[in-house]
């Protein structure tokens, strides 16, 4: 609760503090002094800041999170239009990023200094630094151009039609998850070394266990703890939405909808849309803690 | 044979003007049409917004009394016949019949009513019934517009796309602003879905009333009819993939095509390229009120230093027409007065005039942004020429919502300013003159006063009773505006639009209007 406090204070705080005017983006480049004066009138824009403040706080008690200034619409009603385009998106780029990252780091930590190794950081390393947007126009270019196998762009939600949604996401999913996987990897393959040296990986060896059992059962279940840490992070770049995915894609998800908002100084958008993001956010951060406890019996939450 | 007639433009009288063909039909019925918009579109309410976003979409669903032809000419459009009085004060619009929404209901003189009274709250542009005292409906066909003084030009901005005075059902009167989520009007399209970020897709309207006073449909007007089954108009803001979507056939039709993809589009004989010229004004304004701009020798100092191919050819990527002044070359209202003035990069007499100003080095700011790379590369080029003269330039890059900002509320902290004008420059040159003069002038005169020689040209422009004589009110303020500096036009951009080759009947214009366009099986 403290947490969605102070980022509501914020996130009200800083929009209203950066110059700019939600009615200039609702008026156009060519609108006139009194079109804008006209809207802010509308708007309610051209009362205190105060006031604003007050009314801000007094609907949110009240669970009401304001209403867009462009759309029209409830901040509500925009955000569960546009959470499950952004969860969806999210969790196919999860499921691609844990198998790419968990396995190559796996991977090259089992065949340290080999070729295998190198390869597997050459590409983590590529995933990493290659721009977004960059690796977004290659894939248009290759698979939607030249090979015609995906559309260039647009989104069908996955309940209106599943294989729409499958040709739609797989390539934003995969410009989000070649990131985040070269980021995981990374993690891994360090985390695993480092486990795989343990003297009861030794011992585990010694006792004549199977190298598969060793790695898994021993080694990987004991590296769990800085990867869940690594993909709390990861989940929580995919929830808050990818901008540049989003756009190049022409996907409506949520890190496109608050850019907008904040390139627009769609107030209330920014502020409830920042709110229910974080509200997020923490219930990842929660799961995060959780997972620590099943993976580690030392961790507990008793107060103790 | 048919006959249309209307009552034209104030003054004009009646009109009458024969038909030479049989009206537009549909070649081929059917298909979806994808069409790629580069901008996001916030809202439907085409009554509250000024964006060329939504108008891109809002049009092909709504219908006024009256709109532009492709001439940029008045024409009616939902009324039958219009009527002035002698004295100016009274204008009659009969309604056409038959003409229905699209939840059925058949349009009457109380949608009219509820539709003005609407817009007359929250009309983004609702100064053009400032010198209305009221409006009535004397039977259900009928909608009388009552002036408290005469205004020669009432007609000009009534038929206004800017924010135009859409027909709304009487049951949506009192919706606020913004807040019209499902559009009904009486256009040959009608909403199905609108997914905000993604697209908005619209479907034939079987019920439409085309307007038989015309055989084909002409600007915002005309006999239109909607020959395909549904259009989504896709949000798609990355050039690149607008480019790929056109070539793979995924979206039948973009706008604002990048330059560097023309030549390739052009050798694919699957996509026809189709060039829109005057899409816009690129310009700066003066800070008149802030100095050094604020000295008209200096601000002529910059206005003979500027080299505006440099500045167009980058802001434009070489898509550009140099032209004088504030109207399109293709306008009849276009003037060249005060060409003097205009893309005289002399270096000399921009130093000249840089000592007789006084000029001491002092900083010249160009407030600019890069949301709107032509606005920002325009400054960037002016910087430089104003550089290579002696002039202290430099550069102030914000967010467009800022700039404006910046712009409209501080007196000091810049010199010029950067922006486009686009729609108002289309409407004639009263629409644009208003940028002109107060409260709109983006030159901020000092102290809030106008140039009195400006104003008295602006006055006559609007109330001069004879066109001819408006027009050349607008030639004199043109020519006062750009000797004295009070605006530097650059020139203007050509956008490009593209369609593949198996659409039939689009034709580059400032909306992309969907009517009377059709697919072949091509």
């Amino acid at each position: 609760m403290p947490i969605m406090l102070i980022v509501s204070l914020i996130a009200f705080g800083m929009i209203h503090l950066i110059p700019g005017d939600p009615a200039i983006a609702i008026a156009g480049m060519s609108a006139t002094a009194e079109q804008i004066a006209n809207i802010r009138h509308d708007l309610g824009l051209d009362r205190p800041l105060l006031t604003q403040l007050w009314r801000w706080y007094a609907n949110l008690a009240t669970g009401d999170l304001g209403r867009s200034l462009l759309l029209g619409q409830p901040v509500v009603q925009v955000m569960l239009q546009r959470l499950p385009v952004t969860l969806a998106l999210a969790a196919y780029a999860l499921v691609l990023t844990l198998a790419i990252g968990l396995t190559s780091g796996i991977v090259a930590a089992l065949r340290q200094n080999t070729w295998v190794d190198q390869v597997a950081m050459v590409v983590a390393m590529l995933g990493i630094s290659l721009p977004n947007f960059y690796l977004g126009l290659l894939m248009i270019v290759l698979f939607a151009v030249d090979l015609r196998w995906l559309p260039t762009g647009g989104y069908i939600a996955f309940t209106a039609d599943p294989l729409g949604w499958l040709a739609t996401s797989t390539m934003p999913a995969i410009s989000q998850a070649l990131l985040l996987a070269g980021l995981l990897a990374r993690i891994t393959r360090s985390t695993m070394l480092e486990v795989l040296r343990q003297d009861y990986i030794r011992t585990a060896r010694a006792k004549g266990l199977s190298n598969g059992r060793v790695v898994l059962k021993h080694a990987l279940a004991n590296a769990l703890i800085p990867i869940t840490t690594v993909v709390g992070i990861v989940v929580s770049l995919l929830i808050s939405g990818s901008v540049v995915t989003e756009t190049l894609f022409s996907i409506p998800g949520v890190g496109q909808l608050l850019t907008q908002a904040v390139l627009n100084r769609d107030y209330p958008m920014v502020q409830g849309g920042l709110l229910i993001v974080t509200g997020l956010l923490v219930v990842v951060n929660i799961l995060v803690d959780v997972c620590y406890a099943l993976l580690d019996p030392r961790v507990r939450y008793d107060g103790a | 044979m048919r006959k249309i007639v209307f009552t034209l433009l104030a003054g004009v009288g009646l009109a009458t003007t024969a038909a030479h063909a049989a009206p537009f039909v549909c070649p081929a019925k059917g298909g979806d049409f994808v069409f790629g918009q580069e901008a996001n579109i916030n809202t439907l309410d085409q009554m509250t917004s000024s964006t060329i976003s939504t108008r891109n979409i809002a049009m092909n669903m709504y219908e006024s009394l009256m709109t532009r032809d492709d001439n940029n000419n008045p024409i009616l459009e939902l009324a039958e016949s219009m009527t002035e009085s002698p004295d100016h004060l009274t204008f009659v619009f009969k309604l056409r019949s038959g003409v229905h929404f699209h939840n059925g209901k058949p349009m009457t003189s109380a949608d009219v009513m509820a539709s003005f009274d609407r817009y007359s709250k929250v009309g983004n542009q609702r100064s053009t019934l400032d010198n209305v005292k009221s409006w009535d409906a004397p039977d259900a066909s009928t909608f009388t517009i009552h002036m408290k003084v005469a205004q020669p030009t009432f007609i000009e901005a009534l038929s206004s796309f800017s924010v135009p005075i859409v027909i709304i059902p009487a049951e949506n009167r009192d919706v606020p602003a913004q807040q019209l989520t499902n559009p009904i009007g009486t256009g040959p399209f009608q909403l199905v879905e609108s997914v905000p970020g993604s697209f908005v897709k619209v479907k034939r309207f079987d019920g439409y009333s085309p307007n038989t006073a015309f055989e084909q449909r002409t600007g915002f007007g005309g006999y239109k009819q909607a020959c395909l089954n549904t259009v989504t108009f896709r949000i798609v803001t990355e050039p690149g993939a607008r480019v790929a979507g056109l070539k793979t056939g995924e979206l039948q039709g973009v706008e604002d095509l990048p330059t560097k993809s023309l030549p390739d589009l052009k050798k694919d004989a699957n996509v026809s390229v189709l060039p829109l010229n005057n899409w816009w004004i690129q310009l700066a304004s003066p800070n008149t009120s802030a100095a050094p701009t604020d000295n008209l020798l200096f601000r002529k100092a910059v206005q003979a230093a500027l080299d505006m191919d440099e500045i167009m050819d980058a802001a434009s990527d070489g898509n550009y027409k140099l032209n004088v002044g504030f109207q399109y070359p293709n306008q009849p209202t276009y003037t060249d007065s005060g060409k003097e003035t205009y893309n005289r990069h002399n270096a000399d007499l921009a130093k000249k005039l840089l000592t007789e100003a006084g000029y001491k080095g002092e900083p010249v700011i160009l407030l600019t942004n890069k949301d709107y790379p032509p606005m920002y590369n325009s400054a960037l080029v002016m910087q430089q020429q104003l550089q290579a003269v002696g002039v202290n330039a430099q550069m102030k890059v914000v967010d467009w919502p800022t700039s404006v900002q910046l712009w409209q509320n501080t007196a000091e902290g810049w010199n010029f300013f950067f922006t486009g004008w686009g729609t108002q420059p289309a409407l004639g040159s009263l629409a644009t003159m208003q940028f002109l003069v107060q409260p709109n002038a983006t030159y901020k005169p000092k102290a809030g006063i106008d140039d009195p020689e400006v104003l008295a040209a602006w006055q006559d422009m609007n109330n001069q009773p004879a066109v001819a004589d408006r027009q050349a009110a607008f030639a004199r303020m043109q020519a006062l505006v750009l000797e004295k500096a009070y605006a530097l036009p650059f020139g203007s951009f050509t956008k490009v639009q593209g369609v593949r080759a198996n659409v039939g009947g689009f034709a580059p214009f400032r909306i992309p209007r969907m009517a009377n366009v059709w697919l072949t099986a091509r």
